[in-house]
């Protein structure tokens, strides 16, 4: 396509709509409501699935020594288990190192600790990471082999829901937006059937001097296009800035556990990136399907 | 050279508007096509601008048959034919200029060429001082010739035109086949419904005589022949 003739396109594009200004506004508008809902559930499912996959790091077995092993045992064990090609790594967590992160954890209330370092009831842990995090439970499992081992704790239930949840929560997010986004495309459609309506005649003109169907195409493309960035624009700037409040509230950035949200940064270019683009491919395709009606023979 | 073979064509609500035509126009000829209403005039017409596909038989305009050209390349086709209607079908909100350059921008002509082209063409239909009017500021004759002008700006080798006449007083009506004349004299076929009797008798051409979707007359220099 010839320069020239893709400047005509976007003129005829932006003319097209200026002249509906209501109609542009309301296609406008049912764009930004669909990609509203559509960033809401995108924030929310990036951070479960990130939260799923920090809790997949977090997943770890600790297996609890009998209180009588002596440290030949211990080593015993470990070389034992790193040999084990399921396990990732080993670490030994002596009772005093357990109390001290447990105070930590704590924090200011650790008065009712006290006193516990005459006799640590703590047993000493092995910190063991499965190679896979999904196999932690058959891990676990064989911890009954090793005589040295008194039990063994993975936080079993907790990792498994979250992991359902996210996934069926972005199951959720596929065919909601997928619902809201063929609605939105209709709206369009009707929006720009309008504005072809109003067109026939040049449309008739045109195919009767022999304008190819993509020169007749090309102006509502655009137009779709416009609609569906300026569509983007208000649920993009809403979302990014109630997120940024939300992080500032929990002040979760730092924080730590399950409530650790993804940070803004590599967020909020995802999420600008797909709403812009959904929105363009919901502006293009409802344009396209009242277009393509002109175009028959 | 448009040709037809055996052409027949029903429509989806099972009217048939031709039943068999066999008809071959030269290059650079002149034809009437006249026939009752309702004779298939206008659908004979539409087929030659693939504006309707036949149901059956071949159409060959210029040895290339349209009935088996893919969708995309009619536009490529009809540049080469120009196409003229009763009600002038003038974008209302254009000048007269604006209406004849649409249809070389539509064909991506570069603009430079289109000012030249279009300048040219409404000087050879008379309406180089009126280029800048709109088609509701000009009289019926002149928008026709606005149509005129339009349809033979990207140098086509057909005319087609439906009923030119049909909305025009006799005088404006020959200023309009004085044009067809000249613009065939150049070397454009100019085919040409109509059911105005003294401009057939007056300007002998060729007559072709549509009745119930069969040609019942074809002839050189012939007559209307009918009486309406």
């Amino acid at each position: 396509m010839k320069i020239e003739t893709l400047f005509r396109h976007c003129r005829e594009a932006f003319r097209s709509l200026t002249r509906n200004t209501w109609m542009t506004f309301a296609a406008v508008s049912a764009v930004g409501v669909t990609l509203l809902i559509f960033g809401f559930f995108l924030v929310f499912a990036f951070n479960i699935s990130f939260m799923a996959s920090e809790l997949d790091k977090q997943v770890n077995v600790r297996a609890f020594l009998q209180p009588n092993v002596t440290s030949d045992d211990i080593d015993q064990v470990i070389g034992q288990l790193k040999k084990d090609p399921a396990v990732k790594s080993v670490k030994f967590q002596s009772k005093e190192d357990g109390l001290r992160q447990m105070k930590k954890q704590w924090g200011d209330d650790d008065r009712i600790l006290k006193g516990l370092e005459r006799g640590n009831p703590l047993p000493d842990t092995l910190v063991i990471k499965a190679k896979n995090p999904q196999k932690t439970k058959q891990l676990a499992d064989s911890m009954d082999q090793y005589s040295q081992i008194a039990d063994k704790d993975y936080g079993e239930g907790v990792t498994n829901n979250i992991l359902d949840l996210s996934a069926w929560i972005r199951d959720a997010v596929f065919v909601f937006g997928l619902g809201l986004a063929i609605l939105a495309a209709f709206l369009i459609s009707n929006t720009i059937k309008l504005t072809i309506f109003a067109r026939r005649r040049e449309i008739e003109v045109m195919r009767l001097v022999g304008a190819s169907n993509w020169f007749i195409r090309w102006p509502f493309f655009i137009e779709g296009s416009i609609i569906g960035i300026l569509g983007a624009i208000v649920p993009m700037t809403v979302t990014l800035v109630s997120y940024n409040a939300v992080i500032g509230i929990l002040d979760a950035n730092g924080g730590q556990g399950i409530f650790k949200l993804l940070p803004m940064w590599p967020l909020s270019l995802y999420v600008a990136g797909m709403t812009t683009i959904l929105g363009i491919m919901i502006g293009v395709w409802g344009s396209m399907i009242s277009v393509r009606r002109f175009l028959r023979v | 050279m448009i040709e037809m073979h055996d052409v027949y064509k029903v429509y989806g609500n099972g009217v048939k508007a031709l039943n068999g035509v066999n008809v071959k126009i030269d290059q650079s000829e002149f034809v009437y096509v006249v026939g009752p209403s309702g004779a298939g005039k206008s659908t004979f017409i539409k087929l030659m601008y693939r504006q309707e596909k036949p149901t059956h038989g071949v159409i060959l305009i210029n040895g290339v048959n349209i009935k088996r050209v893919r969708d995309w390349k009619i536009p490529y086709l009809r540049r080469n034919i120009g196409v003229v209607f009763q009600d002038y079908k003038l974008l209302p909100n254009m000048t007269a200029y604006e209406n004849v350059a649409f249809a070389m921008e539509a064909v991506e002509t570069p603009r430079r060429k289109i000012r030249r082209r279009v300048q040219e063409i409404l000087e050879l239909v008379g309406l180089y001082d009126r280029m800048n009017a709109l088609p509701s500021q000009l009289s019926g004759g002149e928008q026709q010739r606005v149509s005129i002008a339009r349809a033979m700006v990207n140098n086509p080798s057909f005319l087609i035109a439906d009923e030119p006449t049909g909305n025009l007083d006799p005088e404006n009506s020959w200023d309009i086949m004085y044009l067809l004349e000249e613009i065939n004299t150049r070397g454009t076929t100019v085919v040409m419904a109509t059911h105005n009797k003294e401009i057939v008798n007056t300007m002998r051409k060729r007559v072709i005589a549509v009745e119930q979707g069969v040609i019942v007359r074809d002839e050189q220099q012939g007559e209307y022949g009918y009486e309406d």
